[in-house]
């Protein structure tokens, strides 16, 4: 008999919360290198006052997209490690719940650390970044990461180069939400009409329904004995 | 003397006639579609002699856009099925379709110089054609960065299915981005488009043929060909590991 | 026998494409102007006009008027020379000094704008520049006894104005011995070319047009009223002519490319074709000896 779906699912981001609060490896990590990059960021680009705003949506999705690639092998090692994985194969779960469980334990630790860049960066580039929109499109972007960064950090911690190839899967496969979250973006933080941003979200939330159902599909085959 | 396994002896077994068939109207295709786009049609008078690049410029996209459509179908069939052959399909247009890409990129690189006065610019369609060319060669890095076969085939053709997004963005690009400078010939060019030209006369003369040839039989030929030495590759890897456990 | 009827059917499809591209073809046929072509000139054809053109050079002329509009590329690098060769070829006119040299830049490049003057008959007005390793010579040579005609084209002395006046008082003084206030200002006329300021006088008619930093001008001396249609075709030939660039380096580096990668992805596989056969001969040769 198998374990309910929910249950499982559940099951598995409670025992991840429950490892971070003890470890605190992955949101530390995570965080340290957000902070960093948006320091480097603003050495490396010089930014007064008119490029910031031209170029902080960009600073903002790349120090994520980099930071979640951090987070998502740090998430798949550990399981690896520990042989948490080859547990959760014997045991009788689906598929599907392994993956939405590790899928949404990796978007709230992200989703905590884009969360935490907000004020931050409203902070350090003086530009309002506490925005509605902006929270839904850095929810959004962040669960398009996780989507695809879980199912490819699967295969990737299974391979021999590891963590060096979860960027170079990851980056171009990624790429229709980074662009969009980027347009999107973008336009919200310039005060652009609502009809020049909603197109770019729309198109983030219909790309992110493409995305989970394809992951949901094939992420059989990445968990296979 | 023992005896070998059955896939390395078709090394020795002919060719299978239609291939061979193939090859050879594959072979002559390409030469005629040449002579076609650098002898039978006309110079345009705008860009000069360069312009005639198009006529493998575009093709090899279409060309390229068979081939990863065969890593999708073939991902798909393998793990629907687990039949190696769609496996190595998929492996075969993953090369074929990353060389063809190549020459696209590289003839569009050739052709901007004169006419747009710059090898590359960062315009949306270059980039995102960059970037697939990108994901697909990433597929070849972790494809060898993964031991087990069985779990090589069934990743790699995951990652293959995921990776045709990119094709699609590629194609689609100018509707989710619609200021790109990169001209349409067929159809209505985009606003800002430049160096583009007339589908005249000779311009359909010398790119049906050329488009046809490169969008069906040189991608299909060159896997089929592909194909046939990945299963012998394969058997030859099993025989050396048979040989080293002995 | 059915790898052979597909065969038959991949060539029949090859046909019918390559059919449908040739029907389609006829209609994709434009009404666009007629241009004389030659290896590198493309000069649109001057309706209503003799049409003398040779294989390297165009040239159009217009009995009424004894009016020749004629573009040619001429060897030489130096425009001076260019010029003298080309006029000399074309018409038989010993070139002498210039009555009129000025400098333009458009936008294809800095253009010499020359006159030159032959007592009553012969008139040559010549826009010539550097192209390649030789000049572009585009001329209008007017022999009509019954009047002198000059075209030209002179850089704006301010931008910001909409009004060719200057420039044609310039032209007038530059030219003739005239003085621009001999003439008065008539009503504008609408050219296909775009709207031309008209002054008109008693032995002299002048006109321009603004076009980006310069100014077209046209003067004509006596008066058979045929000025705006020489200054017409003159610019039409002016805009309308230009110079199909030499990029067949470009087209060998492409085709090279080609060649190169194309090579590469078979070559790749005799490669490993022929490791593999090397391989297969040792592992024979191996299992041989081991008896």
């Amino acid at each position: 008999m198998k374990t309910p779906f929910f249950t499982c699912v559940s099951a598995i981001i409670s025992k991840d919360l429950r490892a971070e609060i003890r470890a605190r490896e992955l949101i530390s990590v995570m965080a340290l290198f957000a902070l960093l990059s948006i320091l480097v960021f603003s050495f490396a680009l010089e930014l007064d006052r008119e490029a910031r705003e031209e170029a902080v949506s960009g600073v903002l999705w790349v120090t994520l997209i980099f930071a979640s690639t951090l987070g998502f092998n740090r998430s798949m090692a550990q399981e690896r490690d520990h042989g948490n994985l080859d547990a959760l194969l014997l045991a009788p779960v689906s598929r599907a719940a392994i993956f939405v469980g590790k899928l949404l334990g990796n978007f709230i630790f992200t989703l905590i650390v884009g969360l935490a860049m907000l004020p931050l960066m409203t902070a350090l580039y003086g530009l309002a970044l506490l925005d509605g929109w902006i929270i839904v499109t850095t929810a959004l972007g962040i669960f398009g990461f996780a989507t695809i960064g879980t199912l490819l950090a699967t295969m990737t911690v299974q391979t021999r180069a590891r963590e060096a190839l979860l960027p170079i899967a990851l980056l171009p496969i990624a790429l229709p939400f980074l662009l969009t979250a980027v347009r999107a973006t973008k336009g919200i933080l310039s005060g652009a009409p609502a009809a020049e941003w909603q197109g770019p979200l729309g198109m983030l939330a219909a790309i992110i329904v493409i995305y989970l159902a394809l992951c949901l599909l094939l992420y059989e085959y990445v968990l296979e004995e | 003397m023992k005896s070998l396994p059955m896939d390395l002896r078709k090394d020795t077994s002919p060719m299978p006639r239609l291939l061979r068939v193939l090859t050879v109207i594959t072979v002559l295709g390409f030469a005629g579609t040449l002579a076609l786009g650098l002898k039978v049609a006309g110079a345009d008078i705008q860009q000069g002699e360069i312009q005639r690049i198009f006529y493998i410029h575009m093709p090899s996209f279409f060309g390229a856009f068979t081939a990863f459509g065969l890593t999708l179908i073939g991902g798909i069939i393998y793990l629907a099925r687990k039949n190696e052959t769609w496996d190595r399909i998929a492996l075969a247009g993953v090369e074929v379709g990353l060389a063809f890409s190549l020459i696209n990129l590289l003839t569009g690189s050739i052709w901007a110089r004169p006419i747009w006065n710059t090898w590359w610019t960062w315009d949306p369609r270059l980039t995102s054609a960059a970037i697939m060319c990108l994901t697909y060669a990433a597929y070849l890095m972790l494809r060898a960065g993964i031991d087990d076969p069985g779990k090589r085939r069934a990743f790699m053709s995951v990652y293959g299915i995921l990776a045709f997004v990119t094709v699609l963005i590629t194609l689609f690009i100018i509707r989710i981005v619609p200021e790109t400078i990169h001209p349409v010939i067929v159809g209505a060019s985009p606003q800002n488009a430049q160096g583009g030209f007339e589908a005249t006369s000779g311009v359909v003369i010398a790119l049906a043929p050329s488009l046809l040839l490169w969008l069906t039989l040189m991608p299909i030929t060159i896997i089929w060909h592909r194909v046939r030495l990945e299963a012998r590759i394969e058997a030859m890897n099993q025989l050396k590991l048979q040989a080293l456990s002995e | 026998m059915m790898m052979m009827r597909t065969a038959i059917r991949i060539v029949a499809l090859i046909g019918a494409l390559l059919t449908t591209g040739l029907v389609m073809s006829e209609d994709g046929e434009e009404t666009t102007t007629p241009y004389f072509q030659s290896r590198a000139l493309n000069v649109p054809i001057l309706a209503g006009w003799e049409d003398q053109s040779g294989e390297d050079f165009a040239q159009f002329h217009l009995a009424e008027a004894e009016a020749t509009i004629r573009a040619a590329i001429a060897p030489q690098d130096d425009i001076i020379a260019a010029v003298g060769a080309d006029l000399n070829d074309a018409f038989g006119i010993e070139v002498g000094q210039p009555i009129y040299q000025d400098k333009v830049n458009l936008a294809d490049g800095t253009w010499s704008v020359l006159v030159f003057d032959y007592g009553e008959e012969t008139t040559a007005s010549v826009m010539a520049r550097l192209a390649g390793g030789g000049t572009v010579v585009i001329s209008f040579v007017e022999r009509d006894p019954a009047a002198r005609t000059a075209l030209l084209t002179v850089a704006q002395a301010d931008d910001a104005l909409d009004d060719p006046t200057p420039e044609i008082a310039f032209a007038i003084e530059s030219l003739t011995g005239m003085s621009p206030s001999d003439l008065s200002r008539a009503e504008s006329i609408r050219l296909p070319s775009g709207e031309w300021t008209v002054y008109a006088g008693a032995s002299m008619s002048a006109m321009g047009m603004v076009f980006g930093n310069d100014s077209y001008v046209a003067l004509q001396e006596g008066a058979p009223g045929n000025l705006a249609a020489l200054a017409e075709a003159y610019n039409r030939t002016l805009l309308g002519f230009f110079i199909t660039p030499d990029s067949s380096h470009y087209l060998a580096l492409g085709m090279a490319v080609v060649f190169v990668i194309l090579g590469a992805l078979v070559g790749s596989l005799f490669w490993r074709e022929r490791g593999l056969r090397k391989d297969l001969a040792l592992l024979e040769q191996l299992a041989g000896e081991e008896p």
